[in-house]
């Protein structure tokens, strides 16, 4: 398939159930295309975390084959693999420090040594596309609420600019109109990118293929709007 | 009482009166309800037991005079110190007796032989009267203090956990992960012994120049000593617990970086199946 950008196959996850092992992902295969989003929904224990965490080398124990832009995972290597595969917990996290700390947090890493720290002048202006004009940059982060929390926690990843992003439920915390900024957000980041979205709410005005996670398998359900 | 060179020997009367002591905190206990006079009781006799032991043990040491038989003993304490480090970090990864054990060993070592042979000036080197008390005090020290370091990087990891998850998912080293923890947890370590050099001679005697001076030694020696081993003990128990912390502290994360949080440590049993990884 020409375009491809993420390539999973073949994906199983083993996980120790009440009653003996569970096989939570059992053959798992996905594509994602440049310019798609992807949402995955599926009953609650279903494995989609599983699977996101998968999808970014964070989940000891899976096999399978995973490719990015047709390289393997081992090619790529972990690291590497997990700044341009980029995954987003649910559970919003905030790091010591305050927003403006929070957001550059990303290049005080050694895999970002080489690259360009975005100056404030960004950090306030990618904060204001996510309605969170109100936010100062010195704000201390244990100050933000859980909403806008996870808005900090979503821009901080979008400005590392990954191929693939990985959301787990990353409207779970907002209310409609957060929601709405983020949606238009997510949207133009697939323009050059792919989103993973794990959702289960209504439809968002986002086109998307929707993918249905049971059985250890993804299974196509259409599109929305 | 028999007094030889300045030392006040301690007879068995004495020794039978100072349980009488015990035995009035065990009625207080039984009294108030305290429920501690059977741990006590068992501490008491476990005392006269161990201390007797180690005064005999250490006389016969000294009698043989071998640096083998000195060798051993050390290496003996530092197996039986890492075994207590493991019971006081139960929440520590498996595997970490090996790096107690190095760590240890490290500190005893060098720390030990640093005093004995560069300050103390011992002939021989392995004069059992100088090594092996050191040693225990060395190994002690260090060993509450790598114990307490080890407690303390797992149990911080875990509470960052988090935090780690989303660090590693930006392209994190399990080292950029980790690092506040550990430096958390070596500071942590570090306290009690830089509190105890702060308070020491002002609140309290320490403990060797205590023994020096009752056993008939001139003050100013016996502070001098003191010194000596009071930075030694520093130094060892830092040094301990940076080695200590820095060789287990990758344990949590899986060989390609992964924070092994709770839930996935208890899936790992799950895996057994061979199923490979990616």
């Amino acid at each position: 398939m020409s375009g491809t950008l993420l390539e999973a196959r073949d994906l199983r996850f083993v996980r120790r159930g009440d009653a003996g092992p569970l096989k939570v992902l059992d053959g798992a295969r996905l594509t994602v295309a440049r310019g798609e989003v992807v949402d995955i929904s599926g009953p609650s224990g279903a494995g989609k975390t599983t699977l996101l965490r998968a999808l970014a080398l964070m989940q000891p124990g899976v096999s399978g084959e995973l490719l990015l832009g047709g390289r393997s995972a081992a090619e790529v290597g972990p690291r590497e693999w997990r700044v341009r595969v980029a995954l987003l917990p649910q559970k919003p996290v905030v790091f010591p420090g305050d927003v403006r700390a929070n957001l550059r947090a990303p290049w005080q890493l050694k895999v970002r040594a080489d690259e360009r720290v975005p100056d404030d002048d960004e950090l306030r202006a990618a904060l204001d596309r996510v309605g969170l004009a109100e936010v100062a940059l010195d704000r201390e982060a244990v100050r933000l609420s859980v909403g806008q929390a996870a808005r900090v926690a979503l821009v901080r990843v979008m400005l590392t600019a990954p191929d693939v992003l990985l959301l787990d439920e990353p409207d779970a915390a907002l209310d409609a109109d957060s929601a709405e900024q983020v949606a238009q957000l997510t949207a133009k980041f697939a323009k050059d990118g792919a989103v993973v979205r794990v959702r289960h709410q209504r439809p968002d005005g986002v086109h998307a293929r929707r993918l249905r996670l049971s059985a250890g398998r993804l299974h196509g359900v259409g599109d929305s709007d | 009482m028999t007094e030889t060179a300045g030392v006040v020997a301690i007879g068995w009367p004495q020794l039978v009166l100072s349980a009488g002591f015990m035995v009035l905190v065990g009625i207080i206990s039984i009294r108030l309800s305290l429920g501690i006079e059977k741990d006590l009781a068992i501490a008491t006799v476990r005392t006269y037991l161990q201390l007797f032991l180690l005064g005999l043990t250490l006389r016969w040491v000294f009698g043989v005079d071998s640096p083998w038989l000195v060798l051993a003993l050390m290496l003996l304490m530092i197996v039986m110190a890492a075994r207590t480090i493991l019971k006081r970090a139960p929440d520590a990864p498996p595997g970490i007796f090996g790096s107690s054990v190095i760590s240890m060993g490290l500190t005893g070592f060098i720390v030990t032989f640093a005093v004995t042979g560069l300050v103390v000036q011992v002939e021989p080197w392995y004069r059992a009267q100088y090594v092996i008390p050191i040693a225990g005090m060395v190994l002690g020290n260090s060993m509450t203090g790598i114990a307490l370091a080890l407690e303390r990087v797992f149990a911080d990891l875990d509470g960052r956990a988090e935090e780690l998850v989303a660090l590693v998912a930006l392209g994190a080293t399990p080292w950029e992960a980790a690092s506040p923890s550990v430096r958390k947890a070596i500071s942590a370590a570090l306290i009690p012994t830089i509190n105890s050099m702060a308070a020491a001679g002002i609140v309290f005697i320490p403990g060797m120049m205590t023994g020096q001076i009752l056993a008939g030694a001139d003050p100013l020696a016996a502070s001098a000593y003191q010194i000596v081993v009071m930075l030694m003990v520093a130094a060892a128990t830092a040094i301990g617990s940076v080695v200590a912390v820095m060789l287990t502290f990758r344990r949590r994360f899986s060989p390609d970086g992964v924070y092994l949080e709770k839930g996935i440590r208890d899936d790992e049993h799950a895996l057994a199946d061979g199923s490979g990884s990616i």
